[in-house]
């Protein structure tokens, strides 16, 4: 198991319309958050058909990629609600209380937190903690 | 023969009558104890207590028995420190046994600002003559020995305000008690009554509709648990409550062995053993509004956790029965008592999670009420008018709901 | 292979339940009344392993077991010893919970379960089925449907689309004279222990509608007594009954109309006869003579029997009693007493067991946590996120924002992006304020009002463009106002698009006379001026830099992309090194910020504060066409209004806060908060009068207090704008 990642990427607020056909850069990977809100983790540059979107970098959620079988161990059973079959699929929720936004590839499962709550999670679904190391090794720069 | 029925006295029926001087809708704590003190204190037995099911059948049968009079604003305090007071002297006064111990009540603060507020709560208390007194860690451990001080490691206990007078009592024999001092006395209790609608004469209540038929009546009060607004709505009355559901579950019985009642400011949450022997665990009222009574296992795993946290040893006892009552909550988590802007339509209610305590308080100074045609000194704060006139009697933090 | 029954060892063969051992070594797991072993009634419940009541029929024997009666008379002791570990957290105790999600649940295996459950697989649904048989023990049907077991391995939580109570039916107990003997079985129970190879000795099988009475010696029976007066000598009593009582507990527990119930469980049945004799209820040792008694007192109602008697209020919640409670209470009253409500648990659990997996509200910690312990902080939790008190010397702290530059950790203060068309008009509605004439590049103080007009938070509103606002609230009431102000927007329907950045931003206030200074050496040449706001790097960093002043001194707020906090932090602590430079906690601004006078929403403020009573009516503008809470305050305006927040001063320490505040002995309000100022010479308190007239000299802690405009400290503000 590897310790947490911190996401970087860009958060962007606009018409549910103008998401559904926003652009985003590079390697992106994009949590729809709610019909007007999306987190574009690894975004740097988006381009979004509404004049009033907000975009914003953000860099409050770090993320633990874990195995299925990691996942089914420590993090399944402390979800209360039924988790989705398709892949890739985001499911957002409590689970053991903290907020959570699971990320499901074919391979692995993506567990997001904010910051905030990342010793809650190393306490609550037992997952390994940031090591010195990668707490300070920024990721990198990026800009709006 | 078991102590529990020995102890019981007499409950003596009466036919219905199809006029009475005062009808009270609710056979609750607060109306039978109206009722009882109309007769004891004011000579009016002319009185029928109308009951939708049975006497004690909402809520006074569904509280968790707690008396005590630690509120944070001087005329809360006073009212429900007499109301202690009347308890502490009812089983002399009725003769009737409700197993009334006085337990002394702990407040745990788990921060600096609880801490804030406790001392605040334990100076105003005294003050006003509520006996309350702020103890440290040191103190709160010498009272409760099984209290884990470091709150499972996660609520660190920084102190407490300890309420000396707080007291228990059961809370069915407090509803008989009254039901029999006013039974005795010739009111007419009637279960099985639920009120209908309410007779109006112009501006004024006149009586009240049963499904058996129209009562008249000189005053009707409401003391109505859960459906008051819909009854007072038959009086054209609109009341700043909402009803909200309540729970408490309780474990099997055990030998005595936990003395003092444990109340916590952060987890919102109180324990106390029964006379039966059960412990009791209660919580703040859910937060969305329902009329419902079904129990949910989020409250009792809530409740599991926040005790397993401060007193361990109840995790290994046995849950026996989780239930749920109503809680009519005012816009400023105090209660409305007095009169309304309808002439002869009287109203106790808005009693949230605080109404058992103040079950002889606010029972005598209705009676008070209903005899005089005044308002007794020490309700006049928690008039209905209050709210139109924007003098509300805020005090959210005393009432253990946030 | 041996358990220990009250420290005696009690043989036992593979397969045993405690109870059924007990019974081989022909003994009771009590102290006597009938057993059906089938899980219905508390008859066999004991103290197993230091766990009372826990029922034995369904506790597999093991090797080493403790098992423990009940005393005959009162309950088991409470184990009210210290834990071992005092320190280790009930999280990690070891019982976990799983989770299925099902299409149905049957509970029950037997005929009508197993029926139903084949029924629906062949109308292709998939179903669970919960078997008492292999140890699945339903606590309780709760809405949801929600079907929550104890399995012998762990808790677990079924959700299911549908939910079949299939329980069957149970036995019917008997109620006469004598039935609390030690021997007395029901005839399910008696198959069980003969098919076990309990030696019953000689038996005597009786219908409860032919019984009289049990006649026993030393507590176990040794007669049976038939209605016809017959007597037969026996070893063991086995009670047969020809109708059994439905085992509608769970039934009764529920209602939702995707919970069916289903056979023998969903049955009417026939009451056995009003009992005469003997214990109707074994678990609280409720007698008939006792139902008599509180019968004949008046409690003429099955509830008040109920509560009355506490028959129905034990262990086994009415399992055993119930029938013949109903049967005595019909038999009086002459129609039929409906059963009463079920509540859960069905089965009981521990409360390790209903803890198991639980977690409550997290803390938060902001980005700085870490920094905050390195520096010696005492940490408390505030609004939900841990902050620092103090870092050991809160004067210290109070100092170094008085007369030099301190850092002050505000990340946990709630931030919204609000821009598009409507955002003007969302806002003026929002706000008491005006909103419109703030300039882009200013920012304005506001209120957040109810639609009673009393204050529920406040903040700063910055603006950025014509149509771009950033705005603030306070740590704790950060969340609320997200949902409150997306309520509101949605409400209205303006065009407005909001982000919520409480958790993405991170502050950190730069305070003190020499603020500007360390800025300057931190890369901003010109640190704005009083109530403007600019965005501009900040050692190196993107920060959104909003000057404004909360205690009383120059104050900076750096807002600025959360993973970058620490390195900000360290680089401003860096530079301001040879300025002395102190972070300060809670502790030293609600000092700071008493001496100027600024109330803190939900410590000085009260559930019914309004701007009037706050002395904020300049933040309030009626002259606006609509906001929320303006209603409210323009039908109140002409009220009579006796609540006052005050300004006091005294001589000496500063009362403690919350003291009350007397005229001559009438307590007429309290103080909300106290300091002593060093830089003042006096006491300062922010306290309520609530009894007209308002006094001018008070009595606070036995000591004169006097009304003293606010703020103390600076009342021109040319510190706070320097």
């Amino acid at each position: 198991m590897h310790a947490p990642e911190r996401l970087d990427g860009l958060r962007v607020v606009a018409t549910p319309d103008a998401l559904d056909h926003a652009w985003f850069e590079g390697d992106v990977v994009v949590f729809r958050i709610a019909h007007d809100e999306v987190i574009a983790f690894g975004a740097v540059v988006a381009e979004v058909p509404d004049e009033h979107a907000i975009v914003e970098r953000e860099t409050a959620f770090v993320g633990w990629g874990l195995s299925y079988p990691e996942f089914d161990d420590l993090v399944a059973r402390h979800v209360e609600w039924p988790l989705p079959t398709e892949r890739p699929a985001l499911a957002q929720g409590m689970a053991a209380g903290l907020p959570v936004k699971l990320w499901f590839e074919h391979d692995r499962v993506l567990l997001v937190v904010s910051s905030g709550f990342a010793h809650e999670v190393v306490e609550r679904f037992r997952l390994p903690a940031f090591a010195e190391s990668v707490k300070k090794q920024d990721t990198r720069r990026m800009r709006a | 023969m078991n102590e529990f029925v020995e102890t019981l006295l007499e409950l003596t029926w009466h036919e219905p009558k199809s006029s009475y001087d005062v009808v009270i809708i609710g056979g609750g704590g607060h109306g039978l104890a109206t009722a009882y003190y109309l007769a004891t204190q004011h000579g009016i037995t002319n009185v029928a207590v109308l009951e939708a099911d049975y006497i004690g059948s909402g809520n006074s049968g569904r509280n968790t028995t707690i008396i005590r009079a630690n509120y944070g604003i001087p005329e809360s305090i006073r009212f429900y420190q007499h109301s202690l007071d009347l308890y502490s002297t009812l089983e002399q006064e009725t003769g009737c046994w409700i197993m009334h111990a006085t337990k002394g009540l702990l407040w745990l603060a788990h921060t600096e600002s609880a801490m804030r507020n406790e001392r605040a709560r334990a100076m105003l208390n005294t003050a006003c003559g509520a006996e309350t007194v702020l103890v440290d860690p040191t103190e709160i451990k010498a009272l409760v020995p099984q209290l884990d001080l470091s709150g499972g490691g996660r609520y660190p206990v920084l102190g407490a305000s300890y309420h000396i007078p707080a007291s228990t009592a059961r809370h069915d024999r407090v509803v008989w008690a009254y039901a029999q001092g006013a039974m005795q006395r010739g009111v007419h209790v009637l279960q099985n009554t639920p009120v209908t609608g309410l007779i109006r004469d112009g501006d004024r209540v006149v009586g009240v509709r049963t499904a058996t038929g129209d009562i008249s009546a000189g005053v009707v009060m409401s003391a109505v648990g859960g459906n008051v607004s819909q009854i007072a709505a038959h009086a054209g009355v609109r009341l700043p409550v909402r009803t909200h559901p309540l729970q408490a579950f309780v474990t099997n019985g055990y030998a005595q062995g936990f003395g003092p009642i444990i109340s916590d400011t952060e987890l919102l949450c109180y324990i106390s053993q029964t006379a039966r022997g059960q412990m009791l665990i209660g919580h703040e009222y859910d937060r969305e509004t329902s009329y419902s009574l079904q129990s949910s296992f989020q409250f009792l795993q809530a409740n599991a956790i926040k005790m397993s946290y401060l007193l361990p040893f109840v995790r290994d006892l046995k849950i026996l029965r989780q239930w749920t009552g109503r809680c009519d909550v005012s816009a400023d988590f105090s209660p409305i008592m007095g009169f309304t802007d309808v002439d002869g339509f009287v109203i106790t209610t808005g009693w949230g999670t605080w109404g058992f305590k103040a079950i002889p308080a606010g029972g005598e100074a209705m009676a008070e009420l209903i005899a005089t045609g005044r308002t007794p000194e020490l309700i006049e704060p928690f008039a209905l008018s209050r709210f139109a006139a924007d003098h509300a009697m805020a005090d959210q933090g005393s009432t253990g709901t946030r | 292979m041996r358990f220990a029954l009250d420290d005696q060892p009690v043989d036992f063969v593979d397969g045993d339940s405690v109870a059924v051992a007990v019974v081989r070594s022909g003994q009771h797991p009590q102290h006597g009344g009938a057993l059906c072993l089938t899980g219905d009634c508390g008859n066999c419940s004991a103290d197993v392993d230091g766990v009372p009541f826990t029922r034995t029929c369904l506790t597999p024997a093991r090797p080493g077991l403790r098992v423990r009666r009940h005393p005959a008379v009162g309950g088991p002791p409470l184990q009210l010893d210290a834990p071992k570990n005092p320190v280790q957290s009930p999280v990690h105790a070891g019982v976990e919970v799983h989770r299925r999600h099902v299409d149905v649940a049957v509970i029950g295996a037997g005929e009508s379960g197993t029926a139903e459950a084949a029924r629906l697989r062949a109308d292709g649904r998939e179903v669970l089925v919960l078997d008492s048989g292999n140890g699945d023990d339903v606590v309780g049907v709760y809405p949801g449907p929600l079907v929550v077991v104890r399995t012998p391995e762990h808790m677990l939580h079924v959700h299911a689309h549908e939910v079949v109570i299939a329980t069957g039916a149970a036995e019917v107990h008997p109620v006469c004279e004598g039935n609390m003997l030690r021997g007395i079985v029901l005839a399910g129970a008696a198959d069980l222990l003969r098919s076990k190879g309990v030696d019953l000795g000689t038996t005597v099988t009786v219908d409860i509608a032919e019984l009289a009475r049990f006649e026993g010696d030393d507590g176990r029976v040794s007669r049976v007594v038939f209605a016809d007066g017959r007597t037969e000598a026996c070893d063991t009593a086995i009670v047969a009954s020809r109708t059994k009582a439905p085992r509608d507990l769970l039934a009764r527990m529920v209602s939702d109309p995707n919970v069916r119930v289903v056979g023998p469980a969903a049955q009417r049945f026939d009451l056995p006869p009003a009992p005469v004799d003997g214990f109707v209820c074994p678990c609280s040792k409720i007698t008939v003579g006792d139902l008599q008694m509180v019968w004949d007192k008046g409690f003429q109602h099955l509830e008040l029997v109920k509560r009355a008697a506490l028959c129905g209020t034990g262990t086994c919640q009415g399992g055993v009693c119930m029938p013949h409670l109903r049967s005595f209470v019909s038999d009086k009253q002459g129609v039929e007493a409906a059963p009463f409500t079920g509540r859960p648990a069905s089965r009981q659990l521990t409360i390790a067991e209903a803890a198991a997996d639980v977690f409550l509200d997290p803390f938060r910690r902001s980005a700085l946590h870490d920094e905050h312990l390195k520096l010696g902080a005492q940490m408390d939790r505030f609004g939900g996120w841990w902050r620092p008190w103090n870092y050991g010397d809160a004067m210290r702290e109070y100092w170094a924002v008085r007369e030099g530059v301190s850092l002050g950790d505000v990340s946990t203060l709630g931030k919204m992006i609000v821009t598009g068309p409507d955002v003007v008009e969302a806002l003026e509605r929002l706000y008491p304020t005006t909103i419109a004439d703030i300039r882009p590049g200013r920012s304005r103080y506001v209120l957040l009002l109810n639609e009673r007009g009393h204050l529920i938070d406040d903040g700063m509103v910055c603006r950025e463009s014509d149509d771009r606002f950033v705005l603030t609230f306070t740590s704790g009431g950060a969340a609320f106002a997200e949902a409150w102000v997306r309520d509101w927007i949605d409400t209205w329907g303006l065009d407005v698009r909001i982000m919520d950045r409480t958790i993405s931003h991170g502050a950190i206030n730069v305070t003190g006379p020499l603020a500007g200074a360390l800025l300057q050496r931190v890369g901003v040449a010109e640190p704005p001026k009083f109530l403007q706001h600019r965005h501009a790097a900040v050692a190196g960093i993107d920060c959104h830099i909003m000057r404004l002043s909360f205690t009383g001194e120059a104050s900076f707020e750096l807002h600025h992309p959360v993973a970058h906090s620490v390195e900000l932090w360290q680089a401003l602590m860096e530079a301001g090194r040879d300025m002395n430079i102190t972070p300060h906690g809670l502790q030293a601004l609600f000092a700071l910020r008493l001496e100027k006078g600024h109330v803190i929403v939900g410590m000085d403020t009260e559930l019914d504060s309004t701007p009037r009573r706050l002395n904020m009516d300049w933040a309030v503008k009626m002259d606006k066409p609509d906001f929320i809470g303006r209603t409210a305050l323009a039908r109140t305006a002409d009220l009579p209004d006796r609540r006052r927040l005050f300004g006091f001063t005294m001589d000496g320490p500063a009362p403690t806060e919350g003291a009350p505040i007397y005229v001559g002995d009438r307590i007429v309000g309290h103080v909300a908060s106290t300091f002593t100022s060093p830089i003042l010479g006096t006491a300062v308190m922010l306290g309520w009068q609530k009894h007209e007239p308002w006094a001018d000299t008070v009595t606070i802690d036995g000591r004169p207090a006097t009304v003293a405009h606010t703020p103390f400290y600076d009342p021109e503000g040319a510190r706070a704008r320097a």
